[in-house]
C-alpha cells in the first residue's frame, strides 16, 4: 500500500505570538516551526500501517524552504520519500487554493491512501483533508482513531462526540484525517536522522498560481480576555453558585 | 441569492443540542442582514423534528428526506445538501460546528468553489463589512474572516457561542425535499455507533475530571469528592500521594508518573500543584482549583480559584450542580 | 613493623633468636639438593601442560579483547595520572582497603605477598632445573627468603580469613551461589604458603623437603590454568585495566561514524569494555552501593558486567545479535542484559566509583541505553513523552517556554547582555518547578546581597542531561548546540547554576560539540564568598538547627565537590552527617533521567534515602540539587514528623537582611 501523508509546518505551540505590523498575520521573525501535531499522528499511523502491511510512506509538505526541516524529521521517523511543494505564498491562498496545489502533486503519485491531521494548530480550519479528497474525487472520513486494512479497502474507527465511536468501511483510494492521540508518537532517533540523509526529497513547484480566494483573513488580533486566575469568594453556597455559573456558561460542561 | 439557511443536525430522530445554537446564530445573522432565515433537517422520517421547528421564527423548514439519508454519510449529505443549496440559493449556510459537520461541510463548500468558515465565535460588522471571528493558534489569537467568493457563504459556529434559549419563536411552514440519490453514489459504509467499554480507566479521554489531592486528609473523606464527580458526570482522579496511600487505584493518578490528561474541565480539590502533577494536567482547557493555601502553585494554572475549606465548598458545589442539572 | 613480624616468625620457627640479625642468620630455607633427569623432565612436562592449559583458556579471551572494536578516542595521555592511579590503586591497593578495610587489607596482604613471591617462585622452578639463582645460604638469598616468609605468613592468615568470610560469613554481595572454585583456589594459595613456610623447618636432603617442593610446584601449576575462567583472571588483567581505563569519571565517549549508535550489538563493544568485562572480580562492591540493586530493581551492575562477559564468550565481539534483545533464557547473559535493567540506572556512579579493578560501569550502561534509544528499540511511554517534550518544548517538564518568560519577568531578572559578571542558568527546575524557582529566587537574593551582577538568558533550553543519560544522542546534541549558541551569542563568560546536572552536562558533556563554558555550582560560588555572607545559629554561638547534608551524586562523585556545600551548611546551623555521605552518598533516585520515567518497581530510592536522612534526627535536610529536593519533598511528605527541606541557597538566604526580601520576594538587581 502506498500511503501519502500530507503534513503542515506550523509555529511551535508555545511560541510567543506578536501581531505583525500590517495586522494581517503574526510576526514570523522570531518564530520556530514544527510539524503540526495532528499531522505527526497521521505520520505515525502511516508508519504503523506500513509496518503491518508493507508498502511505502511518502510525506508531502507545501511551503517555503523552512519546511524541509519538517520533511527531514518525517524521513527520520521512518517515511521513505519526501515531496516538497515549493510555495512561498501559502498566505495568499485559502483552503481551496492550498488543497488544489496538494491535489496537483498527489495526482502524480497516485497513492492508495492519503492521511493528514484533522486540523492545523495554527489556522485550525480543519478542512484541507476533506477538500483535498473532494478535489481528487475520492471518499474520505474524518477524526479517525484507528485504521485497519481489509480485503475490500479499509475499516476505520471514527470518533464522534460524547465518547461515541463508529466503524466505517470504505474503499480505496481514500483520504483520512487523523485524530491526535490515537497512537503513541515515536521519538526521532539518531539512526533515523542518519538514514534520512540517504532518502530522496523531491521538490516540485506549486502548479497553480494563487488565484482569487473564496475567503480572506482580514486581520488578526490578540483576544481581549487573557487567561488569568479569577478568584471566587463568598460563603460556600455563594461560591458554589458562582462556580455553577462558570461551569454552565464559561466552561460549558453542564 | 439571499437569506440564511441553517442546517440542523439530528441523529435517529434526536437533535444534536448544538443545532439550536446554530439556529439562534442563523436568526441573528438574518436579522443583521435584514433577510429571512430558513432551516433544513436532513435524514429519513424527520417529520416530528420538523414539526418542532414549526414554532420557531423561520421562513420555512425543509425536511430533506431520503431513505439513503437514514444514516449519516458524507457522500449522502453532500449530494443532498448540494441540491438543496442550489435550489434555495441562500446567501449564507450556517451549521453547528459538530464532528459530523466537520466531516461533510468542507466538501459541500468545495462543490460551490467556496471555503467553509469554520468554528466561528462571533459575527461582527467591521469596516470591511460583515466578518466572522475565528480563533487561531489554540485561542492565542483571534482572526476576522470575510467571504470574498461569489457563491453562498458557509459558516459553522462553535459550541456555546450562541445560546439555544435565544432562538426566536414564531411560525414556519414545512416543506419536504426529496433529493435525487442513488446507492452507488455513497461510497462509505457506516457501522453501528458504539462506546468503549469502561473497564479500564482512561482518564485521557475524559471530558471532565475531578481530581483529589493531599488536602482531603484521609481516605474516608474521598467520598465527598466522589459525589461531586458523579454529579458532574466526571471521572475521579488523584495526585500521587493519594494513590501512594492506596486510597484510590494507581490507574487514577494524574501526573508525571501517572496519566497525562487534557479534559475540558479539570477540577482540582485539595491539590497544591507540585510540578509532577502540573505536567500531567496542564493541557486542560479549563482548571478550577479549590485549596486552603492561597499560595498553592495550582492557582497559577487555574482559570478559577477558590481559597477555602474544601469540606464546606465541595458539598455545597455538589448540591448546586445537582440543582442546576435538575433544572 | 617488619621487625615485629620477624620476631614473630622467629618464635614460630622455634629456632630461638636473641636479635633480629641472628634470627636472619638462623632461619634457613631448605631446598632439595638434587633433581634427577627424570624429575626435571617431569617438571618441564608439568609446566608445559599447565602453561598450555592456561593459554588454551586465556587465548580466546585475549582474542575477544583484541578483536573488539578499537577505542577511537583512546589516548595514554596524561600518562602521569595513569601511573599515579596505577601506583595508588594497584600497588598500594588504596581503593580496595579504603572501601572495605578488613577484607581489603587481607586482600592487600595476599597481593603484596604475591609480588614478594614472584622472585621466590621463579627461583623455585629454576632450582628444579638445577638453575637456582638465589642461594638460601647467601646473604641476599637468606634475607629474601625470610622476607618472603613473612609475607607467606601474612598471605596464609589473610587467605584463611577471606575463606572464612566467603564461606561462613557470606556477605550477600558475593552472590547467592557459593563458588567452590574460589574455595579451591584459596586452598591452593594456602598450600603454597604452608609448603613454603614448612621448608624453613626441614633439612635440605630429606624426602620431606622434596615432597614440600613438589606439592608447592603442583599447587602453583594447578592454580595457573584455573585463572582464565574464574574471577582470578583479575590477577592478570586488572592491573592493565586500571592503567588503561578511560580518562574521567562516568565519561560518555563520543560516537564515531554513521554506524555507531552506542552499544547495540557485540560489534559495538570496544576493547576497553571487553578488557573491563573480563577483569571483573565479582566482589559485588558495585551491587552493594547500587541504589537500584538495593531497592529491589532488576538492575545489578555486576551482572551487567558479567552479562557483557557472557555475551563475549558466547557470541564474540563481532556479533550482530542485540545486546539487549528480548529474553534469551538459554544464554548466560540473557537475563542480566535486559532493557529493564539498563533503564533502571540512576547514573549515580557509585558502582564505577567503588570498583577496585577499574571497571567503568557508566559508559557501559549508558552505552547500552544509547544502543537502544538511538535506534528506537527502547519503547517507553514516559521516555517517549520526555523526548518529545525535549524536542518540542526544550524542557524536560514539557511546559511552555512562556512559563519561564513569565517567571523571569515576575522576578525581575535582567536578561544577560554582556555587562553582567555571571549568567545565571535557571535550568528546567529553576525555570519551571515551583520549588526550584524558590531556590533560584533565593540564590538571586544572595547574589544581590553580595553585589554580584548577573543576568539570565533570554531563551534557555534544557542542557540535555536526561536525554544524554537515557542515550538519546540526537536530542542531546540539538539541545547542546542550541545552548552553546545561546551562550556564544550572549557573550557569556561565566555561568552559575543551582543544578549539579546542568553543571556537569555543560562543563563536561557539551565539550563534544564545542568549548565547554566556565560554569560553577552555586555551592562553590557561595563558599568562595562565605566570609561576606551572614552566619546563623551555632555559627554565631546561638542555638541553631541541626542540618543533615545530602551529597548529590552529580556534585560529589561527579564533580568532587564535598566541602563547599558543607561550609554553607556550617554557617547556617550544625552540620550532621548521614550514615552514607561524601563519596558513599546514596542517590535520591532522580538521576539518569529517571525522575521523568514511570513508577519504580520495589522500594523507592528516594524513600530509602529520605528515611536515612530523617533518621539522623536533624531538624533540616539540606540539599544542593533541585532534583534531590523534589524527590525528598515527595518522600518526606509521607512521614509523620518530618524535617524541613531546604536548599543551601535557601539556608543562606534566610539569614539575609529583611529589606532584600522587599516586594514579595521579587529580586532587585544591581543593574
Amino acid at each position: 500500500m502506498k500511503i501519502l501523508v500530507a503534513v503542515k509546518q506550523v509555529p511551535e505551540r508555545d511560541a510567543q505570538i506578536r501581531v505583525a505590523g500590517d495586522g494581517k498575520w503574526i510576526d514570523e521573525g522570531d518564530l520556530s516551526y514544527t510539524i503540526n501535531e495532528p499531522d505527526a499522528y497521521a505520520l505515525e499511523e502511516a508508519l504503523q500501517l506500513k509496518e503491518k502491511n508493507g508498502g511505502e510512506v511518502v510525506v508531502m509538505c507545501a511551503g517555503p524552504d523552512r519546511v524541509l526541516s519538517t520533511l527531514r524529521e518525517a524521513l527520520a521517523k521512518g517515511a521513505d520519500r519526501a515531496i516538497h511543494i515549493e510555495a512561498d505564498d501559502l498566505g495568499e491562498r485559502d483552503t481551496l487554493g492550498v488543497a488544489q496545489i496538494l491535489a496537483d502533486a498527489v495526482k502524480e503519485e497516485a497513492p492508495d491512501l492519503i492521511l493528514t491531521g484533522l486540523q492545523s494548530d495554527d489556522l485550525g480550519l480543519g478542512q484541507t483533508g476533506v477538500v483535498l479528497a473532494a478535489l481528487l474525487g475520492i471518499p474520505h472520513a474524518t477524526i479517525i482513531m484507528q485504521v485497519e486494512k481489509t480485503e475490500a479497502g479499509l475499516t476505520v474507527k471514527r470518533e464522534l462526540e460524547d465518547g461515541w465511536f463508529q466503524q466505517v468501511e470504505m474503499p480505496l483510494p481514500a483520504l483520512l484525517t487523523i485524530q491526535s492521540g490515537g497512537n503513541k508518537l515515536r521519538y526521532a532517533t539518531l539512526m533515523g536522522i542518519k538514514k534520512a540523509k540517504t532518502k530522496e526529497t523531491k521538490t516540485v513547484t506549486a502548479a497553480a498560481a494563487a488565484g482569487s480566494r473564496a475567503i480572506t483573513l482580514e486581520r488578526v488580533y490578540l483576544p481581549e480576555k487573557q487567561k488569568k486566575t479569577e478568584m471566587l469568594t463568598g460563603t460556600p453556597a455563594e461560591i458554589a453558585a458562582k462556580l455553577v455559573e462558570k461551569l454552565k456558561f464559561e466552561v460549558r460542561v453542564i | 441569492m439571499s437569506g440564511v439557511l441553517v442546517v440542523l443536525e439530528q441523529r435517529g430522530g434526536t437533535w444534536n443540542r448544538m443545532s439550536f445554537e446554530a439556529l439562534a446564530a442563523g436568526q441573528q445573522l438574518a436579522a443583521k442582514l435584514g433577510v429571512e432565515c430558513s432551516a433544513a433537517v436532513v435524514g429519513q422520517a424527520v417529520q416530528p423534528l420538523v414539526a418542532e421547528l414549526a414554532g420557531k421564527k423561520l421562513a420555512k423548514v425543509l425536511a430533506v428526506e431520503h431513505v439513503l439519508l437514514k444514516e449519516y454519510t458524507a457522500d449522502g449529505y453532500v449530494l443532498a445538501l448540494e441540491q438543496v443549496v442550489k435550489q434555495e440559493a441562500p446567501a449564507y449556510v450556517v451549521f453547528p460546528h459538530t464532528y459530523q459537520v466537520r466531516d461533510f461541510a468542507p466538501a459541500l463548500a468545495t462543490k460551490f468553489k467556496q471555503v467553509l468558515i469554520s468554528d466561528v465565535i462571533a459575527m461582527q460588522d467591521g469596516s470591511a463589512g460583515l466578518v466572522f471571528v475565528r480563533q487561531l493558534l489554540q485561542g492565542k489569537l483571534n482572526a476576522d474572516y470575510k467571504q470574498t467568493g461569489e457563491g453562498p457563504c458557509f459558516v459553522s459556529v462553535q459550541a456555546g457561542t450562541f445560546r439555544a434559549e435565544a432562538v426566536e419563536a414564531g411560525t414556519a411552514a414545512a416543506v419536504t425535499v426529496t433529493p435525487a440519490l442513488t446507492a452507488e453514489q455513497i461510497r462509505n459504509k457506516p457501522g453501528e455507533l458504539f462506546r468503549e467499554s469502561a473497564q479500564t480507566v482512561d482518564l485521557s479521554a475524559a471530558p471532565v475530571i475531578v481530581s483529589v489531592g493531599r488536602g482531603i486528609g484521609e481516605q474516608d473523606n474521598i467520598s465527598i469528592v466522589e459525589e461531586l464527580a458523579t454529579a458532574l458526570g466526571a471521572e475521579l482522579a488523584a495526585s500521587r500521594p493519594i494513590c501512594d496511600n492506596g486510597w484510590l487505584p494507581m490507574a487514577r493518578q494524574v501526573g508525571s508518573s501517572g496519566q497525562t490528561v487534557s479534559p475540558k474541565l479539570y477540577l482540582a480539590v485539595g491539590i497544591s500543584g507540585a510540578i509532577q502533577h502540573l505536567v500531567g494536567m496542564k493541557g486542560s482547557k479549563a482548571v478550577i482549583a479549590i485549596n486552603k493555601d492561597e499560595n498553592a502553585p495550582i492557582f497559577e494554572v487555574s482559570d478559577y480559584g477558590v481559597v477555602g475549606d474544601l469540606f464546606e465548598i465541595v458539598p455545597a458545589l455538589t448540591k448546586a450542580v445537582l440543582a442546576a442539572k435538575g433544572a | 613493623m617488619v621487625d615485629v613480624m620477624l620476631v614473630a616468625v622467629a618464635g614460630a620457627l622455634g629456632k630461638g633468636a636473641n636479635s633480629p640479625t641472628s634470627l636472619l642468620m638462623m632461619a634457613t630455607l631448605a631446598e632439595p639438593v638434587h633433581f634427577s633427569w627424570v624429575e626435571m623432565a617431569l617438571l618441564v612436562a608439568c609446566v608445559v601442560a599447565s602453561g598450555g592449559m592456561f593459554f588454551w583458556r586465556f587465548g580466546p579471551i585475549l582474542r575477544n579483547i583484541l578483536d573488539s572494536k578499537k577505542d577511537v578516542d583512546f589516548s595514554l595521555r596524561p600518562v602521569g595520572r595513569r601511573v599515579w592511579e596505577f601506583v595508588w590503586e594497584v600497588l598500594c591497593q588504596a581503593k580496595v582497603i579504603k572501601e572495605r578495610p578488613l577484607p581489603g587489607l587481607a586482600h592487600a596482604f595476599v597481593f603484596w605477598g604475591f609480588l614478594a613471591f614472584a622472585l621466590v617462585s621463579l627461583n623455585h622452578f629454576a632450582t628444579g632445573l638445577r638453575l637456582g639463582f638465589l642461594s638460601p645460604d647467601g646473604y641476599v638469598g637468606r634475607f629474601y627468603f625470610v622476607f618472603a616468609g613473612v609475607w607467606a605468613l601474612l598471605v596464609a592468615v589473610s587467605i584463611a580469613g577471606l575463606f572464612v568470610r566467603r564461606f561462613f560469613v557470606r556477605p550477600v554481595w558475593l552472590g547467592k551461589k557459593v563458588s567452590y572454585e574460589s574455595g579451591f583456589i584459596a586452598f591452593l594459595i594456602f598450600t603454597l604458603m604452608v609448603t613454603y613456610l614448612a621448608a624453613f623447618f626441614v633439612s635440605d636432603d630429606g624426602v620431606v623437603v622434596k615432597m614440600l617442593w613438589w606439592t608447592h610446584t603442583l599447587a602453583l601449576l594447578v592454580f595457573l590454568p584455573l585463572i582464565p575462567h574464574t574471577k582470578h583472571l583479575h590477577l592478570v588483567l586488572s592491573p592493565l585495566t586500571v592503567f588503561l581505563k578511560r580518562d574521567g569519571f562516568a565519561k560518555i565517549p563520543p560516537l564515531h561514524g554513521d554506524e555507531d549508535f552506542g552499544l547495540s550489538a557485540g560489534k559495538d563493544i570496544t576493547q576497553l569494555i571487553s578488557l573491563q568485562a573480563y577483569s571483573c572480580v565479582e566482589c559485588g562492591r558495585c551491587t552493594e552501593h547500587c541504589p537500584a540493586s538495593t531497592t529491589g530493581k532488576v538492575l545489578n551492575p555486576k551482572e551487567i558486567i558479567l552479562g557483557m562477559r557472557g555475551y563475549l564468550n558466547e557470541l564474540g565481539p563481532q556479533s550482530e545479535v542485540g545486546l539487549l534483545a528480548e529474553s534469551r533464557p538459554e544464554s548466560a547473559f540473557g537475563t542480566t542484559l535486559s532493557m529493564e535493567a539498563a533503564f533502571e540506572c540512576t547514573t549515580c556512579g557509585s558502582c564505577e566509583y567503588q570498583c577496585p579493578v577499574g571497571i567503568q560501569h557508566l559508559p557501559i550502561i549508558i552505552g547500552l541505553r544509547r544502543g537502544a534509544t538511538n535506534t528506537g528499540a527502547w519503547e517507553d511511554t514516559y521516555g517517549t513523552k520526555l523526548f518529545l517534550a525535549l524536542e518540542k518544548n526544550g524542557n524536560a517538564l514539557g511546559l511552555s517556554a512562556m512559563e519561564r518568560d513569565k517567571f523571569v519577568t515576575k522576578q525581575g531578572f535582567p536578561i544577560f547582555d554582556g555587562t553582567q559578571e555571571y549568567c545565571l542558568w535557571l535550568g528546567c527546575m529553576g525555570g519551571y518547578d515551583p520549588k526550584g524557582r524558590e531556590i533560584i529566587a533565593d540564590f538571586a537574593r544572595v547574589m544581590d546581597y553580595l553585589g554580584t551582577t548577573f543576568g539570565v538568558l533570554k531563551k534557555e533550553k534544557c542542557t540535555g542531561d536526561p536525554a544524554r543519560r537515557l542515550g538519546n544522542d540526537l536530542v542531546f546534541q540539538n539541545l547542546a548546540e542550541f545552548g552553546l549558541k545561546a551562550l556564544e551569542t550572549a557573550k557569556v563568560q561565566k555561568i552559575v547554576a543551582i543544578c549539579p546536572h546542568c553543571v556537569r552536562t555543560i562543563s563536561n558533556d557539551w565539550r563534544e560539540f564545542g568549548i565547554a563554558p566556565e560554569i560553577e555550582h552555586h555551592s562553590e560560588f557561595m563558599a568562595r564568598h562565605k566570609d561576606r555572607l551572614p552566619k546563623q545559629g551555632a555559627a554565631v554561638g546561638a542555638a541553631g538547627e541541626t542540618i543533615v547534608y545530602h551529597d548529590p551524586c552529580y556534585l560529589g562523585r561527579y564533580r568532587d565537590v564535598y566541602e563547599a556545600p558543607r561550609e554553607i551548611v556550617t554557617m547556617a546551623g550544625t552540620l550532621v552527617e548521614a550514615p552514607r555521605s561524601h563519596e558513599k552518598s546514596f542517590c535520591c533516585g532522580a538521576g539518569g533521567g529517571l525522575a521523568f520515567l514511570g513508577e519504580e518497581t520495589g522500594e523507592r530510592v528516594s524513600h530509602v534515602r529520605a528515611a536515612e536522612l530523617a533518621g539522623t534526627g536533624a531538624q533540616v535536610v539540606g540539599t544542593a540539587c533541585p532534583f534531590c529536593n523534589t524527590m525528598f519533598r515527595d518522600a518526606l511528605s509521607e512521614m509523620e514528623t518530618r524535617p524541613q527541606l531546604l536548599d543551601i541557597a535557601q539556608l543562606t538566604a534566610r539569614a539575609l537582611p529583611e529589606k532584600q526580601a522587599a516586594g514579595n520576594g521579587v529580586s532587585t538587581t544591581g543593574n
